[in-house]
């Protein structure tokens, strides 16, 4: 009951015409990011993040929730109405959508991914608002050894199990890691891998790494195979609010999001797996499996009530813990500790007022969103069509400058523009960047709680393991690796045989 | 294929040798403390994460398995690598950031925008345009909106561009 008041609350707090305001400016430009290629919320969230500085820690919270559920509207709108390939997460939702809208149903594609996200991201964050509470107090209790375990069982999801090479991922962990050990210890005060470099002493900026990974390297390696001529974008067809399009909607919006608020809360998710499984749970359960891959509306309904609904799971673990478990999450993490914030469990107790603000604030944002990628969609469609040279030119502009703006010293733009070449290699070879941006922000938390856990037990290794959390997580993180072993060699062995 | 295979063995070289660095430099920080882990066990860790990693990634290369390019909206997987914008977008982006301290912000970040959209394939006098009303407007809402002044430069002492 307590957490209900306090959510009450909270909506008094969002309610402000101020605070509306700044949630309708993140739910705006999130869906403005989501539809245009190129950009994400990760890289949003870090290129504002020097700019509100002079908000109030509430305000400037509200925004980036509002950016990152706005992002995953936005990204099926492009999938489902540009010929390519989008985001990763709404990549199933090109399957069926973009046929629908070929086929002159476009206006049901949208609207079933508008609706379905708006459901399953209500339904999702109702279940935060139960969740999240019972779950920190539990994790009150939680000790250094057990977070240890966490942030490993995280590393290795993020760098390993999701994505196509584990290899490469851990590559790019592995830098994300030693990026973020660049600095000052904060145990001893001595500087590490600074190269005696001055500016190099606070370490290198969160916000500098996450806009040259995402923003610089991305418009590098899309310059380096621009798609030219026209953007052919389908034209919106056909009616939506039909007692066909509701009747086979609405259990894959539920069964969608069912399925990914799970995937999301556990450090095991990400989007896109519970998108892929909603898929196949959809086509299976058809009675006209032979529409799937021809633009059956389930095939859109059920994966992106999923895809919003991981969206949200995220954030239990990101609110609780102080765990991200995707690339926007970590950014966010940064934004909190920019405030002098820490989350985790301590969240609820000490900075209460904020934190259901920030809830209700998702409640709110989701109306907002309906309306926006509903009745307006057109608008978007207009944003898709935006030249691509200009595109560009204006992410590499705003990357520029939101990397200057955090100290005002050219020092941070030699390394975004060292950061981003990176990064644009890293895609040519398939290194995934997301774990270099997870281990950047959880690598000096890891070493932080490692080296607690050893100073209590006096240097006795086996305390990182004897705790029973710590042993259960690793545990589950052993079964988890072997199934991934497991699969990898049977879907090596049907490809021989096949 | 053969440029793609070098590249590969210089990622995973350098991924290698940054692992490298790491276990060498970690060498220097002092470490006090006996019995608990001091500054130094992580940065190994790190070290050897690195070196594992990226020889393995020279040793997959040298297999044969090299790693899938991302798929991207506006990436077309058809078109050989362009490497001349490439160069020019990183070169526009070096002159912009050693501008700033001469010209000042609004100058080198509308040579910025023309630079790039232009050699992504804009038409030179509409980029140009754009990029005068979108450095002077950001120039001028950083200055007013946000209290945040860039450096006006050349325009140092203009109302409105100097906040």
């Amino acid at each position: 009951m307590d957490s209900i008041t306090a959510l009450l609350e909270g909506f008094a707090t969002a309610a402000q015409p101020e605070f509306l305001l700044y949630a309708l400016l993140g739910v705006t430009l999130g869906t403005a990011v989501g539809v245009l290629p190129g950009i994400g919320p990760a890289m949003t969230v870090a290129l504002l993040l020097p700019l509100t500085y002079t908000l109030e820690p509430t305000a400037a919270l509200i925004i980036f929730a509002g950016i990152y559920y706005g992002g995953m509207y936005g990204g099926s709108t492009t999938s489902i109405l540009l010929n390519t390939p989008g985001e990763s997460a709404s990549i199933v939702t090109a399957l069926e959508g973009n046929k629908m809208a070929k086929a002159g149903r476009g206006a049901a594609a949208l609207a079933t991914a508008a609706i379905g996200s708006f459901v399953a991201g209500t339904i999702a964050t109702i279940l935060l608002t139960l969740l999240a509470p019972t779950i920190a107090d539990v994790a009150v209790q939680l000790g250094p050894a057990d977070y240890v375990a966490l942030m490993v069982v995280a590393f290795t999801t993020v760098a390993a199990l999701l994505g196509s090479s584990p290899l490469r991922g851990l590559a790019s962990l592995g830098l994300g890691l030693f990026i973020g050990l660049v600095g000052t210890d904060t145990l001893t005060g001595q500087q590490r891998f600074t190269l005696g470099v001055s500016t190099m002493a606070d370490g290198i900026d969160v916000v500098v790494v996450a806009v040259g990974v995402f923003a610089v390297g991305e418009a590098l390696y899309v310059a380096s195979r621009l798609r030219h001529g026209p953007i052919e974008v389908i034209p919106v067809g056909g009616r939506w609010n039909t007692r066909e399009f509701w009747s086979r909607s609405w259990k894959p919006w539920l069964r969608g999001t069912f399925i990914g608020f799970p995937i999301g809360t556990v450090p095991a998710g990400g989007a896109d797996v519970s998108t892929f499984l909603s898929y196949g749970a959809e086509k299976k359960l058809s009675k006209r499996p032979e529409e799937f891959g021809k633009g059956a509306i389930e095939g859109v309904a059920g994966p992106e009530a999923a895809n919003n609904a991981a969206a949200a799971g995220v954030l239990v673990p990101l609110l609780t813990l102080g765990l991200p478990t995707t690339a926007t999450a970590a950014v966010i993490v940064a934004a909190f500790q920019s405030y002098g914030i820490q989350p985790g469990p301590l969240l609820f107790t000490n900075n209460s007022t904020m934190v259901w603000a920030l809830i209700a604030s998702l409640y709110i944002g989701n109306v907002m969103l309906l309306v926006l990628n509903l009745p307006l969609v057109k608008i978007w469609v207009k944003v898709l069509q935006i030249p691509r040279p200009y595109l560009y030119a204006g992410i590499l502009l705003f990357a520029a400058l939101g990397t200057y703006a955090v100290n005002f010293v050219v020092d941070d733009l030699i390394v975004l523009l060292v950061i981003g070449v990176i990064g644009f290699f890293m895609r040519r070879h398939g290194y995934p960047v997301a774990p270099l941006v997870v281990g950047l922000i959880l690598g000096p938390m890891a070493e932080e709680q490692v080296r607690r856990t050893l100073q209590i037990s006096e240097g006795d290794f086996s305390a990182l393991v004897t705790s029973p959390f710590a042993a259960v997580a690793y545990g589950i993180l052993i079964v988890l690796l072997t199934v991934a072993v497991v699969l990898r060699v049977r879907r090596r062995k049907s490809e021989v045989t096949v | 294929m053969i440029s793609a295979k070098v590249e590969e063995y210089a990622f995973g070289g350098l991924v290698a040798a940054v692992g490298v660095f790491t276990l060498v430099d970690a060498t220097t920080i002092v470490a006090r403390d006996d019995n608990a882990v001091g500054p130094r066990a992580f940065p190994y860790a790190v070290g050897v994460l690195l070196v594992v990693t990226g020889i393995a990634a020279i040793i997959a290369t040298a297999r044969g398995k090299l790693g899938h390019a991302e798929e991207a909206e506006d990436v077309d997987e058809n078109v050989r690598t362009d490497w001349l914008t490439v160069a020019k977008l990183v070169a526009v982006l070096v002159v912009h950031l050693v501008l700033i301290d001469v010209v000042g912000w609004p100058v080198a970040a509308a040579l910025l925008f023309f630079g790039a959209a232009w050699s992504l394939g804009a038409v030179w006098w509409r980029a140009l345009v754009i990029a005068v009303v979108l450095a002077v407007v950001v120039q001028v809402v950083f200055a007013y909106g946000l209290g945040l002044s860039l450096p006006a430069g050349i325009f140092e002492g203009v109302p409105f561009l100097d906040g």
